[in-house]
C-alpha cells in the first residue's frame, strides 16, 4: 500500500478513537551501493527502507509509535499504540502540532542527478584503479566504493500542514590501504553531492598520501602545546558537541550553556553559524522535523552565545520562537533538536600562517573514537590523534598513537587564530559540521 | 511469516540469471522503549520494522537487494532486482527447502510485549529513583527500559529453511553529579537475551541506579589523570571491551578475508602472551551477545579465538568464508533486514587466569586502575584503538589510591595483547551495542581483572 493510501486508514482510524489532532511522518531512502574488491564488483547492494510515524496529542500530551508496515491492520495498531503510549507520559510541558500555510523560504537548488547503476560501477572501478596508480605502496584491500541514495520525507497533520521533500545524493569513497613491508596503514577520501564536479583521481591521491603519511609514523610526545587542527579534526568536534547548543539539553541540565545566552562562551574571533541552505550541505531543507521554516542563525557571534537551538516545546518553554531546528533522529524518534549545517566561520589565517604562530607543537588532522572519548556533558575529552610535529613554524614528521585531552568548554576560549577556508567533509545525512584549520594554545598530548 | 512455497518460488527467481547461492532474510520486529528524564516518563517509542533482504551469490561477487514489500510480488521483484544486477548468464537450480528446528537455548518466560508500560515503568522508576535519591549532588537522571522482540527467517537455495524468536530487554540508567561547579557522568546498562524476568534474578533495577550514581559522584570529585605510559590494571566486566576494540575486530573474517587485518594469516602463530586465552560464545544461555542461529542460518558455537596466545579461529560468515576458503563460524549477523550481513561477534571474552587478583593491584607501583571502560574503536587494519576509562583510580605502590577523570587508553591491537601478562578471577560480561557496516548489534565484553604492563594513558600532563 502507497502512503497516501495509507494516511487515509491512519484518518479513520484516529477519527474512530477520538483523536482531533495528530501527525503522520513519512521517510523512506533507497540506496545502491558498490564496492569494489582487487579489480572487480565484489558487493553490490540496492536497498529500500523506510516507514511512518504516527504521533498525536491525547489530554496534551503527545503519543508516538511507528510502522514499517503499510497495511490496513497496522493504520489501526498504530493509532492505537500512540494512543496508548500518550496515556503514561508524565511531562507536563506543552506539545505542539505546526499550523498548515506558513512561508517557507524557496530552496534555490537544482536537485542532484541520480547516478545510474552503470556510473556508479564504472565510477567505482576507475576510482580503484586510480588508487592502484597512485603509488607502488598501495596494496590489495584497498577498496573504492560508490554509492547513491534518494531520500524522501513528508510531513502532514490535522492543522493543514502538507509538506514534502526529496534529495538526492552520490557518494565517492576511495579507501586507500598502504604497506611498506613492515606494517599496514590505511586512510579514507570521501566526496558527496554530484559525480560531476567529481575529481576521481585527486581523490585517491588524497586517500594514498594521507595513508602513507601514517606510515612510520612515530609516537608523539608527552607534554603541553599548542596544537593545529585540520578542518577535519576540528568538524568531528562540533559534530561531537553540538548537542551543548541544543535548547532541551540546556533546560535539561545536560548542557553547561544554560542560562548562557547573551554571553561570551568563546574568545571573540569565534563565529557558530548553523545554515540550513548551506551550499555543500548534504541536504538543504526548508523546513524542519516538525515543519517549521528553517532560517539561517548565528549560533556564537563574535565569542558570545546568541543563540541555543529551539523546536516548538524548547521554544514555548523559553517563552520565544522556535528556531527552526526540530529534528528526528530517526523517523521513529520523538522530535529533539539538531543543526543543519553547523560550522565555525573562517577568519584571515591561510594554514601555513597558523603553523607559523603555533612555533613548536602539534597538528591533528585525525580524531578517533569520538563517541567514547568525550564526555558531552562534562566536555572533557582525551582522544585518540594522529597528524604531524609542528617544528619551527612548519608540519615535519608524522605522528600517531597519542592522545590529545582537553575540555571543549575551555577549548572555545582557548582558540587564539582561525583559518581562511570553511571545509564540510564527510556532509551525509540531514546534518553535516564544516571548519576551516583553527589554532588552539596549550592542550595535553599523551604519547611515548 | 512467509511460507516454504513462496520463498522456493523467490529463491529459483533470484539464482535464475546464473548465480549459485540465494538467501532470503526476512524480518518482523517490534522495537519498544520507555524513556525518563527529569523524574519523568518523558517518551514512550514503539516501531514494528518488518522487511526483507534478498542476497545472490556467483563465485566472489555477491549482491543484495532490499524492500519492505513482503508479499508474494514484493518478494519476487526484490528477488529479480538481485538476479538482474548479478546476471552472469542463466541457471536453473532446484530448490527444496526442508525445515530446520533448531530449538531455543535461550527461554524467555515473560514476553515484554504482552506486559503493560505501567509495569514496565515501574521498573523503569525503581531504578531511575535510586540514582535521584543516591546523593545530593545528583543533578540529572535520565534512564530507559528497551525491548525488542525481533522474528527472523532464513532460506537458501542450500534447502536451508529457519526460523528464530530473539528477545532482548536492557534498562540503562545514566547520572550526572556535580561538585564545585564541574559535572561528571556514570552509567549501567544491564541487559539479556530475556523477557521481563530478567527483573526477578538477573537484574536488580535498583541496584542498576545506585550503581550509575555512585559511578557520577566518585569521578565528579576526582582531579585528571596524569599522562604517560604506564601499567594499567583493567576491572572485570565492561573492561573485555579492550580485548573487543584491541583484538575482536581485527579477528573478523569482514577484515581478515580482504588482508585488511593486523592479524591476517596469522593462524597457529602466537599473537598474544601466552596467559590469554580468548572466546567467542554465541550460545551462552540467555547472555546479551547470543543468538540460537546467526543471520545466515548457521547454529550458534562457542569458538576459542586464542589459546594460550596461539590464535585459533576467526570469527567467518558464509560469504567471506568463501574468500577464505573456510567455513562459517556462526557468527554472520545484522542488525536488520536493510544492511548487509556479514562476521560479526556475540559474547566474547578473556578466559579466567591463574594470576590472584590482589596480585595484580600490589605489583603495581606507579599506574591506573581502570575499574569501568566506556565505549572504545578501532582501525582492524593496523590495529590502533582508543578507549575511554568511565572510572579510574592512581594506583601507588600496590594500592589503589584517588579517582582520577578523563582517561582513555591508546594503542595497537597486536601490541597490546602480547603486553596483558597477567590474568586474574572473576570473569564478567558486561552489555554493549556494536557498530559495524552491518549495523549496531548487541555484544557483550567480558574479561576477569587483568594487567597490560605498558600502554600510553591519555590524560593530563
Amino acid at each position: 500500500m502507497d502512503f497516501n493510501s495509507f494516511k487515509q486508514y491512519v484518518i479513520k482510524a484516529a477519527q474512530d478513537l477520538g483523536i482531533t489532532e495528530y501527525e503522520l511522518y513519512y521517510q523512506t531512502s533507497e540506496s545502491t551501493d558498490v564496492d569494489i574488491f582487487k579489480h572487480e564488483v565484489n558487493e553490490f547492494s540496492s536497498s529500500m527502507d523506510g516507514g511512518v510515524c504516527f504521533r498525536c496529542l491525547v489530554n496534551g500530551r503527545m503519543g508516538y509509535a511507528s510502522t514499517e508496515e503499510l497495511s490496513a491492520e497496522q493504520a489501526e495498531s498504530l493509532v492505537k499504540r500512540a494512543y496508548e503510549n500518550a496515556s503514561v507520559l508524565e511531562n507536563d510541558d506543552r506539545e505542539f502540532l505546526v499550523e498548515g500555510g506558513q512561508e517557507y523560504e524557496p530552496l534555490n537548488i537544482t536537485p542532484y542527478e541520480l547516478p545510474t547503476t552503470e556510473s556508479l560501477i564504472q565510477t567505482a572501478l576507475a576510482g580503484q584503479e586510480a588508487l592502484y596508480a597512485a603509488d607502488p605502496a598501495v596494496i590489495d584491500g584497498t577498496s573504492c566504493s560508490t554509492g547513491s541514495v534518494k531520500r524522501t520525507i513528508a510531513i502532514f497533520n490535522s492543522k493543514g500542514l502538507d509538506l514534502s521533500y526529496e534529495n538526492n545524493i552520490a557518494i565517492f569513497a576511495a579507501g586507500a590501504v598502504v604497506s611498506n613491508g613492515k606494517e599496514m596503514s590505511n586512510d579514507y577520501s570521501v566526496k558527496t553531492g554530484s559525480f560531476l564536479e567529481l575529481d576521481v583521481k585527486e581523490q585517491a591521491a588524497k586517500a594514498v598520501s594521507d595513508a602513507l603519511a601514517k606510515l612510520d609514523a612515530e609516537v608523539a610526545p608527552t607534554g603541553s602545546y599548542p596544537v593545529v587542527f585540520s578542518p577535519k579534526a576540528v568538524a568531528s568536534l562540533l559534530g561531537t558537541y553540538s548537542g551543548i547548543f541544543s535548547a532541551q539539553s540546556a533546560q535539561k541540565g545536560l548542557s553547561m550553556l544554560k542560562g548562557k545566552e547573551g554571553e561570551m562562551i568563546a574568545a571573540p574571533i569565534v563565529t557558530l553559524v548553523d545554515d540550513p541552505f548551506y551550499p555543500d550541505s548534504a541536504m538543504p531543507i526548508s523546513f524542519d522535523a516538525e515543519g517549521s521554516p528553517t532560517h539561517k542563525k548565528n549560533i556564537i557571534e563574535n565569542g558570545r552565545l546568541n543563540t541555543l537551538l529551539y523546536n516548538l516545546k524548547t521554544a514555548a518553554i523559553a517563552g520565544r520562537q522556535t528556531t527552526g531546528n526540530a529534528s528526528k533522529v530517526s523517523y521513529t524518534s520523538p522530535v529533539g533538536i539538531r543543526p543543519f549545517t553547523m560550522y565555525l566561520a573562517g577568519r584571515e589565517f591561510t594554514e601555513d600562517e597558523l603553523l607559523q604562530k603555533a612555533g613548536n607543537g602539534v597538528y591533528i588532522n585525525f580524531l578517533g573514537g569520538l563517541h567514547a572519548g568525550a564526555n558531552v556533558i562534562s566536555g572533557d575529552f582525551s582522544l585518540q590523534s594522529a597528524g604531524f610535529l609542528i617544528e619551527n613554524g612548519v608540519k615535519t614528521r608524522a605522528v600517531k598513537s597519542f592522545t590529545v585531552a582537553g575540555n571543549f568548554y575551555q577549548l572555545l576560549n582557548q582558540i587564539t587564530a582561525i583559518g581562511k577556508e570553511v571545509e564540510l567533509p564527510n556532509a551525509r545525512g540531514i546534518t553535516s559540521f564544516g571548519a576551516p584549520c583553527v589554532l588552539v594554545e596549550g592542550l595535553s598530548i599523551a604519547g611515548k | 511469516m512467509i511460507s516454504k512455497e513462496i520463498c522456493q518460488r523467490v529463491l529459483a527467481r533470484a539464482v535464475s540469471t546464473g548465480a549459485d547461492y540465494a538467501e532470503i532474510f526476512a524480518e518482523h520486529s517490534v522495537n519498544h522503549s520507555i524513556s525518563m528524564i527529569e523524574n519523568k516518563v518523558e517518551t514512550v517509542q514503539d516501531a514494528v520494522i518488518a522487511g526483507a533482504g534478498i542476497r545472490v551469490y556467483k563465485g566472489l561477487r555477491s549482491v543484495m537487494a532490499t524492500t519492505i514489500d513482503t508479499t508474494e510480488e514484493g518478494l519476487l521483484r526484490c528477488a529479480g532486482k538481485a538476479a538482474e544486477a548479478l546476471s552472469q548468464g542463466k541457471a536453473e537450480i532446484s530448490i527444496c527447502l526442508k525445515e530446520r528446528l533448531y530449538g531455543d537455548i535461550h527461554p524467555v518466560r515473560v514476553v515484554p510485549s504482552s506486559v503493560s508500560n505501567a509495569e514496565k515503568i515501574a521498573v523503569l522508576k525503581e531504578g531511575y529513583f535510586a540514582a535521584r535519591q543516591y546523593s545530593d549532588s545528583i543533578r540529572q537522571v535520565t534512564g530507559s527500559l528497551l525491548d525488542v522482540d525481533h522474528n527472523i527467517l532464513i532460506a537458501t537455495s542450500e534447502g536451508l529453511y529457519a526460523q528464530d524468536r530473539q528477545i532482548r530487554t536492557r534498562l540503562s540508567i545514566s547520572a550526572v553529579a556535580e561538585k564545585n561547579g564541574e559535572t561528571q557522568t556514570g552509567s549501567c546498562s544491564p541487559g539479556r537475551r530475556m523477557g521481563m524476568e530478567m527483573f526477578e534474578n538477573e537484574v536488580d533495577a535498583k541496584a542498576t541506579g545506585i550503581k550509575a550514581a555512585e559511578q557520577a559522584v566518585t569521578m565528579a570529585g576526582a582531579g585528571y589523570c596524569p599522562a604517560g605510559v604506564m601499567p594499567v590494571a583493567i576491572g572485570n566486566g565492561f573492561g573485555g571491551v579492550i580485548f573487543h576494540e584491541a583484538c575482536g575486530h581485527s579477528l573478523e573474517a569482514s577484515s581478515v578475508a580482504y588482508g585488511c587485518s593486523q592479524f591476517a594469516g596469522k593462524l597457529g602463530q602466537q599473537i598474544a602472551n601466552p596467559k590469554v586465552t580468548a572466546i567467542d560464545d554465541g550460545t551462552i544461555p540467555n547472555a546479551w551477545g547470543s543468538i540460537n542461529i546467526d543471520d545466515e542460518g548457521t547454529p550458534a558455537r562457542k569458538n576459542v579465538l586464542i589459546e594460550k596466545g596461539i590464535l585459533k579461529s576467526y570469527m567467518i560468515d558464509k560469504f567471506n568464508g568463501r574468500r577464505m576458503g573456510m567455513p562459517s563460524t556462526g557468527n554472520a549477523r545484522r542488525q536488520s533486514y536493510s544492511f548487509t550481513t556479514t562476521s560479526r561477534m556475540t559474547n566474547t571474552y578473556i578466559a579466567e587466569g591463574a594470576d590472584r587478583n590482589e596480585d595484580i593491584i600490589s605489583s603495581i607501583e606507579y599506574g591506573l586502575f581502570a575499574k569501568q571502560m566506556g565505549g572504545g574503536s578501532v582501525n582492524p587494519t593496523t590495529g590502533e584503538f582508543n578507549f575511554a576509562v568511565a572510572e579510574g583510580y592512581l594506583i601507588r605502590n600496590g594500592r589503589i589510591c584517588e579517582p582520577v577523570r578523563g582517561a582513555s587508553l591508546v594503542g595497537k591491537g597486536s601490541e597490546v595483547i602480547m603486553n596483558i601478562d597477567m590474568v586474574g578471577s572473576g570473569l564478567e560480561l558486561g552489555q554493549g551495542m556494536c557498530g559495524s557496516s552491518s549495523g549496531s548489534i548487541p555484544t557483550n565484553v567480558g574479561q576477569p581483572l587483568i594487567r597490560v604492563a605498558s600502554i600510553t594513558v591519555g590524560g593530563r600532563s
